[in-house]
């Protein structure tokens, strides 16, 4: 489903990403992990086309997606729900909803689309005509992947979901991005540490320094693979 | 209390059309977070629309107004593709003021291309309806005081649904908000850029035909206006809408009352010390929010 072949890219002359190569099937549940700062979120906005690549071909169902607009990519069914939400703010839960919905493929079923997304997350009905500032914390990472569901996504791009959210609101999410993964989108996740997604991951990334430094089912993942990783890079 | 009265309802007008017009300001600011120094410039082309139509070729009113207000939307998008567009994204520059002064440039330039086409002398309009309405004692309202109120409060209440409701309207207002998830929703930027810039025109050129009956239309039409647009987009907080609807009734209100017991020669100067005086002391306006509290 995506296809990332050497895939180079940074800000400028700062080069985040080396020779990056990914695969995620289609219905599977994979894992993008490793230290904060080492690539994990720049990888996300180069698929997303909100930074370029510098080299590399990146391909999303048979087409290249190199080069081409957010839009574009969007409309194709890649979607990235970014890390901190980046709600808009001063708009209703209800219209930062329909903004997920925004490309005209989407908007037509916008109505159908809600509703299923107040059934999966019921607080956001509730909330519905609140501001999003409104919010809390867990309501908002609600409503940053409720939004990212309203469009025709195909492959869901989910960064660091878990990030400053109470353990049992944290379970609640990722149940969520189970089911999602089963019965609507493909998912690949971003995150700093396997321990929320131990038991759903069908296959984890390692990243270290803007590399793929190993790759594997869960099982394959021992807990030396990950200690080196850590224990070699923190402390500096 | 008869003048008191009087001088409230020509506030509250007033404020009607500094409401449209600034909102044209508040939009742009919000979306591409410049100042479109051109937006008076709009009302002025608007007015010159409307002038062709009607005096000139005996249309009714009211489609001047239409032709104003189409005419000035186009004007908008001319002014992005000549003076914005370009800027968009250009790292070695500095876009707020590049884009600020390069605006105030196009404005300058339509008002020296209107000058070459139709001459520096000032031309009368006349009003969308005759007439007066007697309220109570010496209190009247002239009709076109009315009809001015009711085509700014439409203008205000559809801008209000276009923006909640609609799919271009959401989308302009998330591009204000969070610029890169507009994007990650597949908003295509350039584009509302310019549809912003058209409706700012588009409010521009009706502020500028409901004007035209009491300023006459000619080509430095836009100055004044610019002016007051600023004066309530400072107050109200740079790129607030609802901000920039309360100055704006605000501004009307204190620019008719010193009109009206001080004189008429002290407004603008009452205006600009308000001015230095928001710059001093809240200088994010009444509804905008300090910069660290925005991120």
């Amino acid at each position: 489903m995506l296809d990332v072949t050497g895939l180079s890219a940074g800000y400028g002359a700062a080069k985040v990403l080396h020779d990056v190569s990914l695969t995620v099937d289609e219905g599977k549940f994979v894992v993008l992990t490793g230290p904060n700062g080492h690539g994990k979120t720049t990888l996300l906005r180069v698929l997303s086309g909100l930074l370029p690549a510098d080299e590399g071909d990146m391909l999303f169902c048979d087409e290249r997606l190199n080069g081409r607009s957010t839009a574009a990519i969007v409309a194709r069914g890649l979607v990235h729900i970014p890390q901190g939400d980046l709600l808009f703010v001063d708009l209703t839960v209800e219209q930062n909803l329909f903004m997920g919905a925004y490309l005209s493929a989407a908007w037509r079923n916008r109505r159908e689309r809600i509703r299923r997304v107040y059934e999966l997350f019921p607080r956001l009905e509730e909330r519905r005509t609140q501001q999003a500032r409104t919010l809390s914390g867990g309501e908002r990472r609600m409503l940053g992947i409720g939004r990212g569901l309203m469009s025709n996504a195909k492959l869901l791009m989910v960064d660091e979901p878990a990030l400053g959210l109470a353990p049992v609101l944290v379970q609640e999410v990722y149940a969520t991005l189970e089911r999602i993964s089963r019965s609507e989108a493909t998912v690949l996740l971003v995150e700093e540490t396997l321990a929320n997604a131990r038991g759903i991951a069908d296959y984890v990334y390692l990243m270290d320094t803007g590399r793929i430094v190993h790759e594997g089912t869960m099982a394959e993942f021992g807990a030396d693979v990950l200690h080196s990783t850590y224990l070699g890079n923190r402390g500096s | 209390m008869e003048t008191l009265v009087q001088a409230i309802i020509s506030g509250l007008v007033f404020g009607a059309i500094y409401a449209i017009m600034t909102m044209g300001l508040t939009l742009v600011y919000g979306c591409l977070r410049t100042l479109n120094m051109a937006q008076g410039a709009f009302g002025m082309v608007g007015g010159y629309a409307a002038w062709m139509l009607t005096t000139q070729a005996g249309a009714p009113p009211i489609a001047g107004l239409i032709a104003g207000a189409v005419a000035a939307a186009g004007i908008g998008i001319l002014t992005h593709f000549i003076s914005i567009k370009p800027l968009v994204g250009r790292k070695d520059i500095d876009f707020e003021m590049t884009a600020y002064i390069s605006t105030l440039v196009v404005a300058i330039m339509f008002s020296a291309s209107i000058i070459l086409l139709f001459g520096a002398r000032n031309k009368a309009i006349d009003p969308l309806v005759e007439g007066r309405l007697k309220i109570f004692g010496t209190v009247s309202v002239s009709w076109q005081q009315v009809a001015v109120a009711g085509v700014a409060l439409i203008c205000l209440g559809g801008l209000s649904l276009l923006l909640n409701r609609s799919r271009q309207g959401l989308s302009i207002m998330a591009v204000a908000q969070q610029f890169d998830a507009a994007r990650l929703m597949g908003v295509p930027a350039g584009r509302v850029y310019w549809v912003t810039m058209a409706l700012a025109g588009l409010l521009g050129g009706i502020a500028g035909v409901l004007l035209a009956p009491l300023y006459f239309v000619s080509p430095s039409a836009g100055d004044l206006p610019i002016l007051k647009g600023l004066t309530v987009a400072i107050v109200a907080g740079l790129g607030s809408i609802r901000g920039t609807i309360y100055a704006a009734f605000v501004i009307g209100l204190i620019e008719a009352l010193v009109a009206t017991y001080v004189g008429s020669l002290w407004s603008l100067p009452v205006l600009f010390s308000l001015i230095v005086v928001f710059m001093i002391v809240r200088p994010y306006g009444l509804f905008g929010k300090p910069e660290e509290e925005r991120l």
